[in-house]
């Protein structure tokens, strides 16, 4: 009897899992598949579970409208764990397995590069959403790749621009991890400055491994160079570790401390609540304080709402990834034909979350990049997202047209990198 | 060169030594004793980290307490290790293979159980408030926390000393590491004692890391970044000799915060060229041959 019960149960289980395999291959027609991958392990993880909630959030958001031309957006995500190799396989797996009809990622700009190159072979879409690497758009870009989030050149840009009126800025320092993006973010920071001021000269460097837990013999070096302003290149961890150990040497009553790129991010504002201190000049790729539109107010709520925490920059490059895709599909009126979408895409306007009044993010055509205003904020008190006590604020922004290469710099750069 | 920015870069680079030399003193005690290499020893500084930043920041222990609590947790998830895990595989054919596997994947398991309890957000532990001042040197600051850090490094030095020199624990330790069953034999309780090493050991690798939370970043991952400069201290020091971590870390942190002072764009080489520098001339490490632990 029992027996025959389970033997039922075994044959009930199959007829199921049969009938709602149908049902899936029913749907994928309809579907818009995109496959996402993002580091949700070890350092990068942050950053990864961010931009799968907020792609999630646009996702939940443009299907709830009715999808894009009748279809819906599916996501699916895998943990690339930053490696590049293991990111190629995903991306092959998403390929020929799942069908996906767009890459979406990643974090590692080791990983970009690796990816743009599997997007190229098969022809599939790949939109990147946080890795920052100029070499992407510039010298190694290819045409089935797009990036809707800020490259390393803009932000170096607006921070030029922005300690070009700076006067009392002469002497410079700068610590960064050892390796492209510390050194690249660094150099074109330095090469623009360069062009506007002839009175400003570098004091010293120092370039320790990335994730160096232990600042602390770097910083009386840099003490003792006695520095105007220290350009730090460091991301996530290695900014609020570098912060942490700096405060009682009191560097930061003696000089000023100028992190244009990932310093400003969420995550460090709120790693160091109570220690944070005043003025140092930041920036980020997107803040939870910065434009104070409805737009941004809107996304920063749903997000917190989601996930109980508000987002690290990272999330709204992954959230301007659905839309972008969502917008491009509804305007080339397919999914399936990459050469068509790529012609639509690259001249595409997309509203963020991230745009000021007056503004919409555009694709360039000659590099798919997304052109974006910067905006550069010192830590000011403001309570309003806790737990951090200290947010961006006396904002100084940069026009998107101001802060992009010329159209010859990329030319020359590709053909540089041919040689 | 003025004398005071000499004595502040001294007192850094020996922060950073005994901060390295907390963990690489238990790597090097479960190789001398256990005979295991434990590539996830630098992963209990990160549990050391994070029970310092539950007990103190989210339970609201005070910060001395929960240092030591924090150590003995690490301690205990250590012979927890050991007991159920790493005793199984003693005296198999081929140990070394099992034992890099077995603790390289205790590396990862430990890193996504402590994302899965606390996130992957940074945490944040303050010093305590008695000692979040500096005091100066000239014109220069240093953190009055560093001279703690100093302070515990050598006493945890010489206490361990003392346990593995002058009692009967000790004498033990040094029977297994010379002859696992001789020691047996004459009577020692080889498991319970592997087992008390082992929490040991990783007690003061998790109290490197309640020491350090306070001044670097809590965060998965973390324990990778110390084994490689345990690793670095322990071939300096020579593998398994306990004193050989302690003269290992102490070169490297000094070599490192005086190589910055005048090259400090080549920082990440120093601690590689000495390790290379020592191969070559004294291959089995400074103080290899001068007994075990």
């Amino acid at each position: 009897m029992r027996r025959q019960r389970m033997k039922w149960h075994g044959l009930l289980a199959i007829g199921l899992v049969l009938v709602m395999g149908l049902a899936d291959v029913a749907l994928a027609a309809e579907k818009i598949v995109i496959g996402g991958m993002y580091p949700m392990t070890g350092r990068g993880g942050r950053y990864g579970i961010d931009s799968v909630a907020a792609a999630e959030i646009a996702a939940e958001e443009i299907n709830a409208k009715g999808g894009v031309n009748g279809r819906m957006i599916d996501l699916i995500f895998t943990d690339d764990k930053s490696n590049t190799s293991y990111a190629v396989k995903v991306a092959n797996r998403y390929i020929k397995e799942d069908k996906v009809n767009f890459l979406m990622g990643v974090v590692s700009s080791a990983v970009g590069l690796a990816v743009t190159e599997v997007s190229k072979e098969n022809k599939i879409i790949f939109v990147g959403t946080d890795h920052a690497s100029t070499a992407l758009t510039m010298e190694k870009f290819q045409p089935y790749y797009f990036r809707v989030s800020n490259n390393t050149y803009q932000s170096a840009a607006a921070a030029a621009l922005y300690a070009k009126d700076k006067k009392e800025w002469k002497k410079y320092y700068v610590i960064g991890p050892d390796y492209e993006y510390g050194h690249r973010t660094w150099e074109d920071f330095w090469m623009l400055l360069g062009k506007k001021r002839t009175d400003v000269k570098m004091v010293g460097q120092a370039w320790p491994k990335l994730y160096e837990p232990d600042y602390t013999p770097y910083i009386t070096a840099i003490l003792n160079a006695k520095p105007d302003v220290l350009v730090t290149t460091f991301w996530g961890g290695d900014t609020v570790a570098f912060i942490k150990q700096a405060l009682p040497y009191k560097l930061f009553d003696k000089m000023k401390m100028f992190n244009y790129d990932g310093g400003g991010n969420y995550e460090v504002l709120e790693a160091l609540p109570n220690t944070l201190p005043k003025g140092l000049v930041l920036s980020a790729r997107h803040h939870n304080n910065w434009p104070d539109t409805k737009e941004n107010k809107e996304y920063v709520k749903k997000f917190k709402a989601k996930t109980g925490r508000y987002p690290s920059y990272a999330a709204e490059g992954a959230y301007a990834g659905v839309y972008f895709i969502a917008e491009g599909v509804r305007q080339a009126g397919t999914a399936e034909d990459a050469d068509k979408l790529v012609a639509v895409m690259e001249k595409l306007k997309f509203k963020l979350p991230e745009d000021p009044p007056g503004f919409t993010s555009y694709m360039r055509p000659i590099d798919h990049q997304v052109v974006q205003v910067q905006a550069i904020g010192e830590t000011v008190p403001n309570k309003s997202f806790p737990p951090a006590t200290m947010m961006l604020g006396n904002w100084k922004i940069y026009k998107a047209e101001d802060i992009i290469p010329s159209e010859a710099e990329i030319l020359a750069a590709r053909k540089a990198a041919k040689k | 060169m003025d004398a005071n920015l000499v004595a502040a870069q001294l007192f850094s680079g020996l922060t950073s030594a005994m901060t390295l030399f907390l963990v690489a003193s238990g790597l090097s005690l479960i190789f001398g004793v256990v005979n295991v290499f434990n590539f996830a020893h630098g992963s209990f500084y990160l549990i050391g980290a994070y029970f310092a930043y539950q007990v103190v920041s989210v339970t609201g222990l005070p910060f001395w307490p929960g240092v030591l609590l924090a150590a003995a947790g690490a301690g205990i998830a250590g012979v927890v290790m050991e007991y159920v895990f790493l005793r199984r595989i003693y005296g198999r054919g081929g140990e070394a293979g099992f034992q890099i596997l077995l603790t390289y994947s205790f590396i990862l398991i430990i890193d996504d159980v402590v994302k899965m309890i606390w996130g992957t957000d940074y945490k944040s532990i303050e010093r305590p408030e008695s000692l979040s001042a500096s005091f100066t040197l000239g014109d220069i600051s240093v953190p009055r926390y560093d001279l703690v850090v100093i302070l515990v490094g050598i006493l945890v030095a010489v206490g361990m000393w003392w346990l593995i020199r002058k009692t009967r624990f000790g004498r033990n330790l040094r029977a297994i590491s010379a002859n696992r069953e001789m020691a047996s034999c004459l009577g020692v309780n080889v498991p319970l004692t592997l087992s008390l090493v082992f929490g040991l050991a990783t007690a003061l690798g998790g109290l490197s890391g309640a020491l350090s939370a306070p001044t670097r970043t809590v965060t998965p991952g973390a324990g990778i970044e110390v084994i490689i400069g345990s690793l670095i201290v322990v071939v300096i020091g020579g593998l398994g000799n306990f004193w050989g971590a302690f003269v290992g870390a102490l070169i490297i942190g000094e070599v490192t915060a005086f190589g910055i002072l005048f090259l400090p764009q080549w920082a990440i080489l120093f601690s590689y060229a000495v390790m290379a520098l020592v191969l070559v001339f004294r291959p089995e490490g400074l103080l290899a041959r001068r007994g075990g632990a």
